[in-house]
């Protein structure tokens, strides 16, 4: 007697299945819902429907259009700074010498320490008048900076802290697919001479084309929904100067104002969506071509 | 035969890298700092170390308790994470199941969402059951935040292995749970490592669900660390002992995995 393998395996996923259904989908449904619902945390009593008033209040608070605004600046520096030092720290990672070997190892480390240490590291490295940074500035003849504790330097000190912690991330995985470029395929380009600038931008970069897109998503998709170390160093302080859209909405939520909370969140899901949903169309356009290239 | 550029190269990297991480060595260093010394304007260099710090650390900040927080709740939901992850991805990697794809994309999906929009549902829900601050709350909801991921890695590694090896298996006589036990588990050992590791750091530095849904008794490490610093006065003695203390088991983590992790993350990503 044999079992039909498809059910027995569809048996098998099910459990998992059922659990992010339970954790995952029914959770997102329920913000869904209150999104358009007045829902008070403190008050349960005055619960009720309101269609689309909370995304009406949204579009027109100010505090709300400063955030889109910092997660969008925070989107680009952050991102692009990235992805550019992570692409070079993978070119001079990308050897057989034996100590890059240990190298690629110790990098990664910032990857696996949680944004709250870091944060707080930074925080710590940051202060103005005792700070390690602002003295090896000064020890140079450089006027040391406020960082974190003034308004107009506040976002750039949060956006250093997560560049070092995540650049190593980029750089991994970039290194992965430039040592996942095949021997043969190097070897050819030594002999017909392709060197130096040439090699990097015909053969390396479109070889690695598609890892470099699958990185750019991940790291826009937690650009984000970036919330731990901004919400560590600053709290989205001083002022407003580093709300970003989730410690926007975490205020939210403090406040009791769980409808509103709930209809940001939406946003913030919607735009990761349309986000993913762009990448996986350039990737798989992308390897239609190539793959009408190799048939050519 | 490498040429004398790279070999330059290669020296400027160790250079980098060994910059790059200063901000460990330093919050390191201050740790063990007596407390005059940290918050001097020039940088003091050589002192007596101290354990005082971590012993505050212990003393004041309760640190204990949230180490033991962290740690049930950590190993309790790797290890239900993991048996529910094995399970599901050897059905989607390796037995003929239709739409296979399409459920392995469906699960990757949710490791997309922001935790914000799910956090406040969990957190009326968890009122209902009085579950807020409690272990088994916070365990249920880390196997929800780890399955996908460590699902669609899982799968990854096991999609790796040689496509025949079941039906060479069962051609000798083996039945399928001597062929998991006997062929899969063994050959996929890295996979299950890197995997379960994978799961345990992100459980370990998870902050945002832990903010909304502990208060006392079941507050993680980085809540803990992180609310020090609401204190009157900040103790950055007392914040960088403790930031240490939760960091070095990621230390010893990366260590471990080393030539694995790389393999890992990229599938992760990529595959």
């Amino acid at each position: 007697m044999r079992l039909d393998e498809g059910r027995v395996a569809l048996f098998l996923v099910l459990p998992t299945l059922i659990i992010l259904i339970g954790l995952a989908i029914f959770p997102l449904g329920w913000a869904g819902a209150l999104a358009f619902r007045v829902e008070n945390l403190f008050r349960p009593d005055i619960g009720k429907w309101v269609g689309l008033r909370n995304f009406k209040y949204l579009l027109t608070d100010d505090t709300f259009w400063k955030s889109i605004r910092l997660t969008l600046i925070w989107c680009v520096c952050v991102v692009s700074i990235q992805m550019t030092l992570g692409f070079l720290f993978a070119l001079m990672l990308d050897t057989r010498a034996r100590v890059v070997g240990l190298l690629r190892t110790l990098i990664v480390i910032p990857v696996f320490i949680s944004p709250i240490a870091m944060g707080l590291t930074w925080q710590f490295m940051f202060e103005p008048v005792t700070g390690v940074i602002n003295y090896f500035l000064e020890l140079v003849g450089l006027p040391g900076g406020t960082w974190h504790t003034a308004t107009d330097t506040a976002l750039m000190a949060v956006m250093i802290a997560d560049i070092w912690q995540w650049t190593p991330f980029v750089t991994l995985i970039l290194l992965a697919g430039m040592q996942g470029i095949s021997p043969e395929v190097v070897e050819a380009a030594r002999l017909d001479r392709v060197r130096g600038w040439k090699y990097l931008t015909n053969i390396v970069i479109p070889l690695i084309w598609p890892v470099v897109m699958v990185v750019l998503l991940l790291r826009l998709v937690d650009s984000i929904r970036i919330f731990d170390l901004v919400f560590v160093i600053t709290r989205g302080g001083p002022g407003t100067a580093t709300l970003v859209a989730s410690v926007y909405d975490f205020t939210i939520f403090q406040a009791g104002r769980l409808g509103v909370m709930a209809a940001y969140g939406f946003l913030i899901l919607i735009v990761i969506n349309l986000v993913v949903i762009l990448f996986l169309r350039l990737l798989y356009r992308q390897e239609k071509e190539a793959r009408q290239v190799q048939k050519a | 035969m490498r040429s004398p550029i790279r070999k330059t190269m290669d020296i400027v990297a160790v250079f980098l890298v060994a910059i790059y991480l200063a901000p460990i060595y330093w919050i390191a260093l201050t740790s063990v700092k007596p407390m005059s010394d940290i918050n001097s304007k020039k940088p003091v260099w050589l002192f007596d170390p101290t354990i005082e710090h971590y012993a505050e650390a212990f003393v004041r900040f309760e640190f204990g308790k949230a180490l033991l927080n962290s740690s049930i709740i950590v190993f309790s939901a790797t290890f239900i994470t993991m048996i529910l992850a094995l399970i599901a991805a050897y059905a989607l990697a390796r037995m003929r199941l239709r739409g296979a794809d399409v459920l392995a994309l469906f699960i990757l999906s949710l490791r997309f969402m922001p935790a914000v929009v799910i956090a406040m549902p969990f957190y009326l829900m968890f009122l209902k059951f009085s579950l807020i601050d409690s272990h088994i709350g916070m365990i249920v909801v880390y196997v929800g935040y780890g399955l996908p991921f460590a699902v669609w890695i899982m799968r990854g590694f096991l999609l790796d292995l040689p496509k025949d090896i079941e039906e060479a298996a069962r051609l000798d006589g083996l039945g399928w749970i001597s062929i998991i036990r006997r062929i899969i588990l063994p050959l996929s050992g890295p996979g299950i490592a890197v995997t379960a590791i994978f799961t345990f750091v992100f459980n370990w530095n998870e902050y945002l669900f832990a903010l909304y849904l502990t208060q006392a008794d079941a507050v993680t490490l980085p809540i803990q660390i992180a609310k020090m610093v609401d204190a009157y006065t900040v103790l950055w003695g007392t914040i960088s002992a403790s930031v240490v203390m939760q960091l070095v088991p990621m230390v010893v983590v990366v260590f471990l995995l080393q030539r694995h992790m790389i393999r890992g993350l990229a599938l992760g990503a990529v595959k």
